[in-house]
């Protein structure tokens, strides 16, 4: 496999990890929803990759595994809301939720185009 | 994807949000009762949750997300004052001829009711798509 | 509004004009050697392009998820085509060695 190819699997992997911990995040603010005194939760990961995306952008293939090895998601609590606001707006977390599965099965798919072109190449097209 | 987790955060949500519903329906149900259960009057009942102690802590230390999920924190009666009706022919009327009947704002437990609902709905949508999410991962590699 | 005559498609213009069809077929020697390496040289860029927009999606910078989906199924369709050239011609170069002399 080219160094492409692999850079690509381990971003799709570590996307996926960041879209599944961002489903318990929201399922948990949704269950919290009338709860007093809490903080809702996020997930950080596509604001550690600004570099790469920048990257991206330009057209060049300059990712590194050595890049994303720093890049982790992670659970972030929101500052507490103001006395008489929700902390949590269920709508808006409705919204995260299938924003957030959309980008799940998305990756997935992806993910199964790349595994499919290389057993065509194992597999010599029979199947 | 951490399935089992998701769930126990979504059903956690959904028994808080059925408790509360329960809750609710209690209020409503007993809003013209001027006796209660031990001939006292019938006090309106408010539940309170949070979220699962020391959950933020535990999901950050690697200690898994299952401990994300909301839980009932108590059921408490609401301080509402008694509303007094003058009924001087009902057996139980006081001295003046007024009756107690039970503090319950009817508005606002229809209100609580409603958002309880909503609350239930969206936590079972979460869980679906938890499902569904699941389900998709199950096929990869196959075409 | 007028109707334009059917005349775009090179080879009804040969028969309208009245040449020969196999005229723009002998603009020079076939040269499949170089022909198949453009072709595979191009499957090769569908699937690093498709690499591409993979990392835009994981990114979160996409903007229509359609094009991704394009891409990566061109790109998948492309490769599986060249895998079925390739098994062809392969055939076929087996089937001339098998030809008794």
């Amino acid at each position: 496999m080219s160094g492409t190819d692999q850079v690509t699997m381990a971003l799709v992997i570590k996307a996926l990890d960041a879209a599944a911990l961002r489903h318990q995040a929201i399922a948990g603010n949704i269950a919290n929803a009338n709860s007093v005194g809490y903080r809702p939760l996020r997930v950080s990961f596509e604001e550690q990759l600004g570099f790469a995306r920048q990257a991206l952008a330009r057209g060049e293939r300059a990712l590194t595994l050595a890049d994303l090895s720093s890049v982790q998601p992670t659970l972030r609590q929101e500052p507490a809301s103001q006395v008489g606001e929700p902390a949590v707006m269920v709508d808006l977390e409705m919204v995260r939720l299938a924003q957030n599965t959309l980008q799940y099965q998305a990756l997935l798919k992806g993910l199964n185009h790349r595994i499919s072109i290389i057993s065509a190449a194992i597999n010599e097209g029979r199947r | 994807m951490d399935y089992f987790s998701a769930f126990a955060i979504s059903g956690s949500g959904m028994s808080v949000e059925k408790l509360r519903l329960d809750v609710t329906a209690l209020n409503l149900a007993n809003v013209n009762s001027t006796r209660g259960g031990a001939g006292t009057l019938y006090q309106p009942l408010t539940v309170v949750s949070t979220a699962k102690s020391g959950a933020f802590a535990a999901a950050l230390a690697g200690a898994g997300n299952a401990a994300l999920g909301a839980k009932v924190y108590e059921v408490r009666p609401s301080p509402m004052p008694v509303r007094l009706v003058y009924e001087p022919s009902h057996p139980d009327a006081d001295g003046k001829g007024f009756v107690a009947y039970p503090g319950i704002n009817s508005v606002n437990e229809m209100v609580t009711l409603i958002a309880a609902t909503r609350a239930y709905e969206a936590n079972v949508a979460a869980l679906n798509a938890a499902k569904v999410m699941a389900l998709k991962t199950l096929e990869i590699g196959g075409n | 509004m007028s109707v334009d005559p059917v005349g775009f498609l090179p080879a009804v213009r040969d028969i309208v004009s009245g040449q020969a069809p196999e005229a723009s077929a002998q603009a020079g020697p076939i040269d499949f050697a170089g022909w198949m390496a453009r072709e595979i040289g191009s499957v090769n860029e569908k699937i690093v392009n498709s690499d591409q927009l993979l990392q835009r999606l994981a990114t979160g910078q996409v903007d229509n998820l359609h094009q991704v989906m394009i891409g990566l199924e061109e790109a998948k369709l492309s490769f599986q085509l060249l895998v079925q050239v390739r098994n062809k011609l392969l055939e076929a170069y087996q089937d001339i060695m098998r030809m008794q002399v």
